[in-house]
């Protein structure tokens, strides 16, 4: 079992890095880049969500940390001359310190009452942008830098963007980085203690607290690390479009990234992200459907709920046996 | 002054309405119907087929709203969230479905309807002017009334009709109901149905003032949670206040802070962030829900 | 002896019901003290008052002379004075060995992140809340259950994994909500026997609240009655089988045949 997980590792990262660019090369679908560059991007978003769904709250409001992140690495970059690989984790930073002021309040709240204040929340991280002088409102910020060169004493980690003669791959290669990156702490975080006590706390609040942990202190400590993976996935899509408009994340977003996690399984670490590709790529492949894209996707995605209601995941555990 | 108050009572009766339906949703099944905003946009554009393009009376238009949009909530309870409640392992789930139905819905609209503002001709002219001090159309007023009548129809059923009181009983405690012989299965569609019914009616009465467009759903969606969250989720009559408290801070935001830019929304959900952490389980709400 | 909970004048109002009426007591070092009363005799709103999951209304409870009403319940357990549930009140998906070990919570010396990152001192860590969880498994008869998963589990297994939660946090004082409750017989004098050894064998002081009366008689070293929310007396099993104040509560109520 943990040779088949480890050869089943070493296949996936084999794919991710090598094959993915081969193939694309390859066929010439430089357009597949893009495609793929927001799945990852999405599925760290996704995995933030997945980890408030680990304490039993549902939380539909990932899109406002996106944004948030997104302003944060645009205003430093078009106001303050920052780099953007200091916006990168500053922009994470910021979302996990912001959702820990509002988490306080609001984590004390549960089930669909916490789901609601959520989903609220990203409308209003719209219309913060619309409202502030700082984003500039509907017009948004544009013309955003590609990122910079990244050197460390002298030596150049990683070349300007700018002068990259496929940044593409680039945006491409340094989003499955963060999205591995992201997952390896995911995993790390559910086979830790830290997990096992937000198992606990998602399976009963007052026999935690009894037993002596912190539930507050932990719920807000989650929702944070959750925030910070909005908040990084943002900087990054904006790096890529170069723009950021306050209706670059709304509710559908939100939504989304809940909807990811529950298709592909909230049992399982990788769930959001199967569920962000699946979706995702669904979403892209159905473009030829036209005018009938959406009827098409939601009615999957209705199938997909009458049939797997635990996710796609779950389908490993039926061949496996496991019930 | 008494402008903002006739403002904020025209729009907190719409609102109420909105309210009602969704929380005698979540109340009998504790199904948060994500679609609610699009069943309300539907109602209004079946309104606006009837009376802007078959050219019918208003009152026809809402009644065929109320119709499709009940034989539509129904459909959904009975086919879909029924058999998903029966047998996913988490409440959650029925949360996707939602979320599913409420793109459907979206879809759906835009194939049918498409993605242009609609609205129809005006049911009644002539604007209303008291000494400067009130001004508003008399379709504004009408509707308003109109609102009004629909909240207190529905308290009444809710009240003193044989079904209305088997709904409260099942809200109140499923299990008990279901020991003194309520038919759960039945009253949920009802349920169902009837919030549908609603959504419908406040889409098919916004079309005669404002209109309606696609994107109207999801935006409608998040201010009914929001009222539900203020009065207390499952409640009726803090589904009312809910309504009619939001629509009069929408009011009074609007005129006192539109200096500010549009920050109204940003204010009213700093202070429910604030209300929320005194009082999660909202104005007449049971805690925890 | 000395007295290592003192329950002061201890008082609960809900609007304007008083649940618990200015209720005091001592509660000595090594000792099982019973809380008992016909139902509705505010025993249950008592039990939360001293394990502060509800705030009081007056009063105050104070542990080795520090008081503890009011705090945070994992502060309070960070002290030393756990409660169990009256309900089945488990981690349902966890297996029972898994329960036990993540209550150990409280005597981890890594850090969170430490345990994060995998470092020596968290692996010894859980290299000690294994063991220390077989060895609960093993002071309990729990072996034949120990993998299996806690929501697969009768009534009465529950009821002795509530208890081996409870001890994992290696508690000074542990607070009991009714633990014979819809027990049967055997299992109930099994508890009674696992209950007396926790304080021979562990030393730990044990406050339990009950409705079973003949094992309440059984068990404790001293009684505390309580109804409508008052304390009507105190004493030894014998003293208090002999207070004619308690047969009358007893015999006032509805369940008047419990074993008096």
């Amino acid at each position: 079992m943990k040779t088949s997980k480890k050869l089943g590792l070493a296949l996936f990262l084999l794919a991710v890095f090598v094959l993915v660019p081969v193939m694309i090369a390859a066929t010439g679908r430089k357009d597949l880049y893009y495609t793929l560059t927001s799945v990852a991007l999405l599925s760290i978003g996704s995995a933030g969500v997945w980890l408030t769904f680990y304490i039993g709250r549902i939380n539909i409001g990932q899109g406002a940390y996106a944004l948030m992140g997104g302003y944060v690495s645009a205003i430093l970059m078009t106001q303050a001359g920052f780099s953007f690989w200091a916006t990168l984790p500053l922009g994470g930073l910021f979302c996990a310190l912001i959702s820990v002021g509002i988490g306080v309040p609001i984590l004390r709240l549960r089930g669909v009452y916490f789901a609601m204040v959520t989903l609220v929340l990203t409308e209003v991280a719209r219309l913060t942008a619309l409202a502030l002088p700082v984003t500039n409102g509907a017009k948004g910020i544009t013309s955003i830098p590609l990122p910079g060169a990244l050197s460390i004493g002298g030596v150049t980690l990683i070349p300007d963007f700018a002068t990259m003669a496929n940044p593409k791959l680039a945006f491409y290669l340094l989003a499955v980085t963060m999205m591995v990156a992201s997952y390896a702490v995911l995993w790390r975080i559910v086979n830790s203690r830290l997990g096992h006590l937000c198992r606990s706390l998602q399976q009963n609040e007052e026999l935690a607290a009894s037993i002596g942990v912190n539930t507050a202190y932990l719920r807000v400590l989650v929702y944070a690390i959750s925030s910070f993976f909005g908040g990084i996935s943002g900087v990054v899509f904006v790096a890529i479009s170069q723009s950021i408009y306050p209706s670059s994340f709304v509710v559908t977003d939100s939504v989304n990234f809940m909807l990811y996690c529950f298709v592909g399984g909230l049992s399982y670490v990788a769930g959001p992200m199967v569920g962000t590709l699946l979706l995702y790529f669904g979403w892209d492949l159905l473009t030829v459907a036209k005018d009938y894209q959406m009827l098409i996707y939601s009615s999957a995605m209705i199938a997909l709920m009458l049939v797997l209601p635990n996710g796609v995941l779950s389908l490993l555990d039926r061949i496996g046996g496991k019930k | 002054m008494e402008q903002i108050i006739a403002n904020g009572l025209y729009l907190g009766a719409q609102y109420a309405l909105i309210a009602l339906g969704l929380t005698l949703i979540f109340s009998l099944m504790n199904v948060l119907n994500f679609a609610h905003g699009q069943m309300f946009v539907f109602g209004g554009f079946v309104t606006y087929t009837v009376v802007a393009k078959a050219g019918l009376p208003f009152v026809v238009g809402l009644l065929a709203s109320a119709v499709i949009l009940a034989a539509m909530g129904a459909v959904a309870e009975v086919f879909l969230f029924r058999p998903v409640i029966k047998r996913s392992k988490r409440d959650e789930s029925t949360m996707l479905l939602a979320a599913g139905v409420a793109f459907f819905l979206d879809a759906v609209i835009l194939l049918v309807f498409g993605e242009k503002q609609r609205g129809v001709p005006k049911i009644l002219n002539g604007v209303f002017n008291w000494d400067m001090r009130i001004i508003m159309p008399y379709d504004r007023i009408l509707i308003g009334f109109l609102a009004v009548a629909l909240i207190v129809a529905f308290i009444a059923f809710m009240q003193y009709s044989r079904t209305g009181r088997a709904m409260r009983a099942l809200a109140q405690d499923r299990m008990a109901a279901q020991l003194m012989g309520v038919d759960v299965d039945r009253y949920s569609m009802i349920g169902f149905a009837l919030g549908a019914m609603l959504a419908g009616l406040v889409g098919g009465l916004l079309v005669a003032v404002t209109g309606i467009n696609l994107g109207m759903g999801g935006p409608t969606s998040v201010k009914a949670f929001m009222m539900i969250m203020i009065g207390g989720a499952g409640v009726i009559s803090g589904a009312i206040a809910g309504g009619f408290i939001l629509g009069m801070m929408e009011s009074v935001g609007l005129t006192l802070l539109s200096a500010y830019g549009d920050i109204t929304y940003l204010v009213i959900f700093a202070s429910l962030m604030v209300f929320l952490a005194f009082r999660p389980q909202g104005l007449m709400g049971k805690p925890w829900g | 002896m000395t007295a290592i909970l003192q329950v002061k004048g201890i008082t609960k109002r809900y609007g304007g019901l008083t649940a618990v009426n200015a209720v005091s007591f001592d509660v000595q070092k090594g000792e099982i003290l019973s809380v008992i009363g016909p139902n509705g005799a505010g025993k249950s709103t008592l039990f939360k008052l001293i394990s502060s999951f509800v705030p009081t209304s007056g009063g105050e409870v104070l542990f080795n002379g520090t008081r503890i009403s009011d705090l945070a319940p994992h502060k309070v357990a960070r002290m030393g004075v756990v409660r169990t549930f009256q309900e089945t009140t488990i981690f349902k998906s966890m297996t029972v060995r898994e329960n036990i070990i993540v209550a150990h919570h409280l005597r981890s010396k890594s850090s969170l992140f430490g345990f994060f990152i995998g470092s020596s001192q968290a692996r010894a860590d859980e290299a000690e809340f294994g063991a220390s969880a077989d060895e609960i498994v093993d002071f309990l008869g729990l072996q034949a259950i120990r993998h299996e998963l806690a929501s697969n589990l009768p009534q009465g297994h529950l009821r002795a994994l509530g208890m081996a939660i409870g001890l994992a946090t290696k508690p000074t004082i542990l607070l009991l909500d009714e633990p014979f409750a819809g027990m049967n017989h055997d299992e109930t004098m099994t508890m009674v026997a696992n209950v007396r050894r926790l304080r021979d064998e562990r030393g730990l002081t044990v406050l339990l609240v009950e409705h079973d009366m003949p094992a309440v008689m059984k068990i404790s070293d001293r009684i505390v009655v309580i109804n409508f929310g008052e304390k009507i007396a105190e004493g030894t099993p014998a003293q208090i089988q002999a207070n004619p104040k308690v047969i009358e509560a007893y015999l006032g109520s509805e369940d008047a045949a419990i074993g008096l």
